[in-house]
């Protein structure tokens, strides 16, 4: 079986600045992968090339086994990647309804798109699943906008989760939460890695080592190492340079 | 695995706030249709014929502007050259009807030359956006009617002149375009067809894409969806609407002129849909109807009756933001919701 995503020799430059240096690992099926590093180690750019927001000046992406190196986002979310982003990007004018809906429907046969969304029977029952999965039925009619924080940062990830990509990566998904809304993400996450693997970028230390199968270090654009948590843990060099540890 | 849902199809849909208000826009539409009718039987019956031909001028207006606010409303674009298909299905229209007199060859004609062109025009202008969008549909306007200005076989600045008399036949009846009760009554029909056809295209999973262009449109490559694609397709499209209630226009007057791709055309539809409320759709028809009013009563006392428009634009915008059918549709919509449960 091919490996979910695999990234081969990842590079990309901006004004000189190697944002991205040669950075290749591979994303196991149905597990959970994350990526740390200090700020501006390059993991949302590395993010935003695998999703085809930037095209990569050297190296491959490789998803199910396809190369798919370059592609736009709307073919990267049509071959199967699904993506939340840092900064909570949803249809704020819209309800949550609308905004499940929107990413729920291109579950439904393209001759769909022309037909009235009434019609749009599986992406409407799509919808009813991730309502009661994340908790929002009693938000459904409400604007995104209107929403508290941790609800937007939920319904990020139901909205990337919405059209079943085989690969979803979540930027930072606890970002701005409290105590108590990061320990019920994590949770959520753990549960949604048995069915869908995920690629995250998480900045709570904790967390990652509590629920990742696979953990990627990078530093100043290059990976510096990865291993299980234990691994990255003892690593002497992830020492140094991300827990700022002399020893 | 998910489990199964056990929320019913209709309770998700009743949060589908575009489709109530969608539903609300019907019925704004039904009073529009009746009230034009009543008004329609009121011309018959006291032998009118000005107020029937003004009030048919603000029809084909209406769905000029109808075809603004699908692209300003429900996509996000403003474009301050759409006249320019407004006068091209005008002028294409013409150029038949003097050829041979008859309508659904030449409605025929401009549906898909307008498509066409629109395609073409459309590729420019949505390289850009937003108020690049705005300056390229402005200067591709201002290019085409110079153009058309400096034409002598389109009659140049004088216009074409002497469109004859059309009859439209309809199967049982056949209407002449200068019969002023039965034009009207065509007119109210099609751009109601018009307005029927756009409202079923907005409602569509196609149309909720173009929602979303509007309210983020860089969330929407993750969707899955081209959003250069989706803004060219609904640029064809409000091309094709612009373009079929211009062919109407040498219908009612008998003559076209450059002015039709002028920015005052282009500037008074937007106007219209700001008067009426972006994003209504059926705004458009009463923002028509209530400028053309204005416009002719106003302009019957003095001849600044663009200071008074102008004026009440400045008022709708300060006082009523959301513009008129902005104010009415969200309580039709709150009526619609509640006798819904």
């Amino acid at each position: 079986m091919t490996e979910a995503l695999s990234i081969e020799n990842l590079s990309v430059a901006f004004g000189g600045i190697r944002a991205v240096d040669g950075v290749s690992f591979v994303v196991r099926r149905n597990a959970i992968t994350t990526v740390i590093g200090p700020n501006g180690a390059g993991k949302s750019t590395l993010f935003n090339l695998i999703s085809g927001q930037f095209r990569p000046h050297a190296g491959r992406v490789m998803l199910d086994g396809v190369d798919r190196t370059g592609a736009p986002p709307h073919l990267m979310q049509r071959a199967g990647l699904g993506r939340s982003f840092q900064i909570t990007n949803l249809f704020f004018d819209l309800t949550v309804f609308e905004n499940l809906q929107l990413a729920a429907q291109r579950l439904d046969p393209p001759h769909q798109m022309l037909r009235p969304i009434s019609r749009s029977t599986i992406g409407l029952r799509r919808v009813g699943e991730l309502v009661e999965r994340f908790g929002l039925e009693a938000k459904l009619g409400e604007l995104a906008g209107a929403l508290s924080h941790g609800e937007q940062r939920r319904l990020e990830i139901a909205v990337a989760l919405a059209a079943k990509p085989s690969v979803l990566l979540l930027d930072e998904p606890t970002q701005g939460m409290s105590h108590g809304d990061t320990a019920d993400t994590a949770k959520l996450i753990r549960k949604l890695g048995r069915e869908v693997t995920i690629l995250l970028i998480e900045h709570d230390i904790g967390l990652v080592m509590d629920i990742s199968d696979h953990i990627v270090v990078m530093h100043q654009g290059r990976k510096l190492a990865e291993g299980s948590p234990a691994e990255v843990r003892a690593d002497p060099a992830v020492r140094t340079a991300y827990f700022g540890d002399a020893a | 695995m998910l489990s199964p849902s056990h929320l019913p199809l209709s309770a998700t849909l009743r949060h589908d706030r575009s489709g109530l208000l969608m539903r609300a826009s019907h019925v704004l539409v039904v009073v529009f249709v009746v009230a034009a009718l009543v008004f329609a039987a009121l011309g018959a019956a006291l032998g009118d014929t000005f107020f029937l031909r003004l009030a048919t001028e603000a029809l084909i207006l209406g769905g000029f502007a109808l075809s603004v606010d699908i692209l300003l409303g429900y996509t996000g674009l403003l474009s301050l050259g759409h006249a320019l298909y407004f006068g091209f299905g005008a002028y294409v229209s013409a150029l038949m009807l003097k050829q041979t007199p008859s309508f659904w060859l030449a409605m025929g004609v401009v549906l898909v030359a307008a498509a066409a062109f629109g395609f073409l025009t459309g590729l420019i202008a949505n390289r850009v956006r937003g108020v690049y969008f705005a300056l390229v549909t402005f200067g591709l306007a201002q290019v085409f009617a110079k153009v058309v200005y400096n034409t002598r076989a389109l009659g140049a600045s004088d216009g074409m002149i002497g469109i004859p008399i059309v009859p439209i036949e309809l199967g049982v009846v056949t209407v002449m375009s200068n019969a002023p009760v039965a034009f009207f009554l065509f007119t109210l029909g099609f751009v109601t067809m018009l307005y029927a056809v756009s409202a079923y295209l907005l409602d569509t999973s196609f149309g909720r894409v173009l929602g979303a262009l509007r309210a983020n449109e860089n969330r929407v490559p993750f969707l899955g969806y081209s959003t250069h694609r989706a803004r060219l397709a609904i640029y064809v499209f409000a091309s094709v609407v612009a373009a079929l209630s211009g062919a109407l226009y040498p219908m009612l007057r008998g003559f076209v002129s450059p002015e039709l791709m002028f920015f005052a055309a282009s500037g008074n539809a937007v106007i219209t849909v700001v008067i009426g409320g972006v994003g209504t759709l059926v705004g458009a028809l009463y923002g028509s109807v209530i400028l053309t009013v204005l416009k002719s009563v106003i302009g019957t006392m003095t001849e600044h009756h663009l200071i008074v428009v102008g004026l009440i634009f400045m008022a709708v915008v300060i006082f009523l933001p959301k513009g008129l059918m902005g104010f009415v549709r969200p309580r039709v919509a709150r009526l619609l919701d509640g006798g819904g449960r």
